[in-house]
């Protein structure tokens, strides 16, 4: 077995979404070496994904594709996709040994000119992830059509080997011939952003997610709102009608002690809002309700964007959901408690849309080797001193951006990433004086 | 071992042959978007109409559908008169 390849940075950065990008960015602007290490095919994280962000209505991928293209080009950060940090090791101050693991991509990034010609020679048909299983994707496909690089890549579980996107790749960028690649990174502190989970709903069986085809996930609905939208206007996955009557179900997997998540997840009251607003600009007919328990509205501008949305005719009820309930036509039947009237009632509606919580992704901890990165009772990372150095860990030199803290709304996620990049900088400096 | 530029998949599938899931899941697309099409080219339908006409459940009708719309083999077409479901049609009435 052949060595492996040692590489030696100043910052090891885990997570290539809004968060470490922006932490990755900062450092290498003060002229430190950065590696970010990223499991998927692209930059940007969820963000990338989302239609529009909150209070202000701004395109997401207008604010997050510069931002990831200034990420990708700048000449101190080095970016590895398909990519693990699978042990960290901290041997010393200033002085941490990662081993990184990396997945073949079956494309030469560099030679790639993302033509789409291998997409089209392409025979197989699965599901895209990226556009949350509402439509098929090739097995020889570039992620998304913003993704950053826009290159191609290979799904080799789905692949049959046919070999036609290699006949078809202009440049001969498709070599089937990669292998796993495995590195030791030396850096002298380490930036973990690795984000978040979104709740799976299937764990709430009664709101019948997955056996109800018009009852869809709040990242669906992201998506068919997006200029990159899967179908060709909003419909029901159910049947492709255009839906006239949505709810939301606010707090899915959220303040719930029964599905083991007790705490806010913060930005659903929110993105709800926002996609209610969404709707009545895309389906001006279509009445919106949100079915709520507190209207949680907490940062700058967020109440006058719910008293907006109010104005231009979202309905706000009140009301915890008992259960949904499928008619033969696919609409749906929410049963819930009114709670201002102290009644339980019924509603029709033809699609549901569950407002899905903010879970940790707290599989990071389990690389730290010797010290182990210590995670407050949500599986999130534990904040030291959340008040005095919100992106201090347990082990010095290791600091921490983002939603991988906790659940947080982007402008946060931005001022986290900033945060954890300064104090990076003091630790890095120490080394110095 | 040097592998041919431009013939690597086959190399690859000597050493690694592929799932039975994999196979089995490409013949499923094939068959279906033939269905879909052949349906099709007999007039503009909507999902519910295409479900009826073929026997395959509605959603996974729209799931093909759309994705046929972003593979290029089918285009959106008027809606309906109660403007509840689209019709899909093929594109450039078949024309490459």
């Amino acid at each position: 077995m052949s060595e492996k390849k040692i590489l030696e940075y100043d910052v090891l950065v885990v997570g290539g979404g809004i968060s470490g990008g922006e932490a990755a960015l900062n450092l290498a602007n003060l002229d430190y070496k950065v590696l970010v290490v990223e499991k998927d095919l692209s930059l940007g994280g969820k963000m990338i994904a989302l239609s529009k962000v909150f209070p202000t209505l701004d395109c997401a991928a207008c604010i997050t594709t510069p931002k990831v293209s200034e990420i990708s080009r700048h000449p101190n950060i080095t970016i590895m996709f398909s990519a693990e940090a699978k042990k960290i090791d901290k041997l010393g101050e200033h002085n941490f040994e990662a081993h990184v693991h990396q997945k073949p991509r079956y494309v030469n990034i560099d030679d790639c000119t993302a033509c789409q010609l291998c997409e089209k020679a392409c025979p197989v048909s699965v599901i895209d992830e990226y556009q949350q299983g509402l439509i098929g994707r090739k097995a020889a496909f570039i992620p998304f059509s913003i993704a950053s690089p826009r290159a191609a890549a290979i799904d080799i579980t789905n692949c049959t080997l046919c070999g036609a996107c290699e006949r078809a790749c202009p440049t001969g960028c498709i070599d089937f011939t990669q292998t796993d690649l495995d590195y030791v990174v030396k850096a002298k502190a380490v930036v973990v952003a690795t984000g978040f989970k979104l709740f799976d709903p299937l764990k709430i069986p009664r709101y019948g997610y997955g056996k109800y085809k018009n009852v869809i996930t709040s990242m669906q609905m992201e998506r068919q709102l997006a200029p990159t939208r899967p179908f060709n206007t909003i419909l029901r996955p159910g049947d492709g009608k255009m839906p006239d009557n949505i709810a939301y179900v606010l707090c899915t997997g959220s303040r719930d002690k029964s599905v083991g998540n007790p705490i806010c997840s913060q930005v659903c009251c929110m993105y709800s809002i926002k996609q209610g607003q969404l709707l009545m600009g895309s389906l001006p007919m279509a009445d919106v309700t949100i079915y709520y328990l507190h209207i949680r509205a907490f940062g700058k501008g967020f109440n006058e964007f719910y008293e907006q949305s109010k104005e231009m005719g979202v309905e706000f009820i009140k009301g915890k959901i008992g259960n949904i309930k499928e008619k033969e036509n696919g609409n749906l039947i929410l049963r819930y408690e009114d709670i201002e009237e102290g009644k339980v009632k019924e509603a029709e509606h033809d699609m549901v849309v569950l407002s899905v919580g903010v879970m940790s992704n707290s599989e990071i901890s389990d690389s730290f080797q010797g010290e182990s990165l210590v995670l407050d009772d949500y599986g999130f990372i534990h904040q030291n001193d959340i008040l005095a150095s919100p992106s201090e860990t347990n082990i010095d030199g290791v600091f921490v951006a983002g939603t991988a803290t906790g659940p947080m709304d982007i402008p946060d996620s931005i001022l986290s990433a900033g945060a954890a990049s300064a104090e990076t900088t003091s630790y890095l400096r120490r080394a110095v004086l | 071992m040097e592998v041919e530029k431009g013939k690597t998949a086959k190399y690859r599938k000597e050493k690694n042959p592929v799932a039975k899931e994999v196979m089995e899941n490409l013949k499923n697309f094939t068959k279906t978007k033939k269905r879909l099409m052949d349906a099709l080219k007999e007039g503009d339908k909507t999902v519910p109409q295409l479900a009826e006409a073929l026997s395959i459940p509605a959603d996974e009708v729209l799931y093909q559908v759309m994705s046929l719309l972003k593979y290029g083999f089918v285009e959106t077409g008027d809606i309906d008169d109660m403007d509840e479901y689209f019709y899909y049609k093929i594109k450039d009435n078949g024309k490459d």
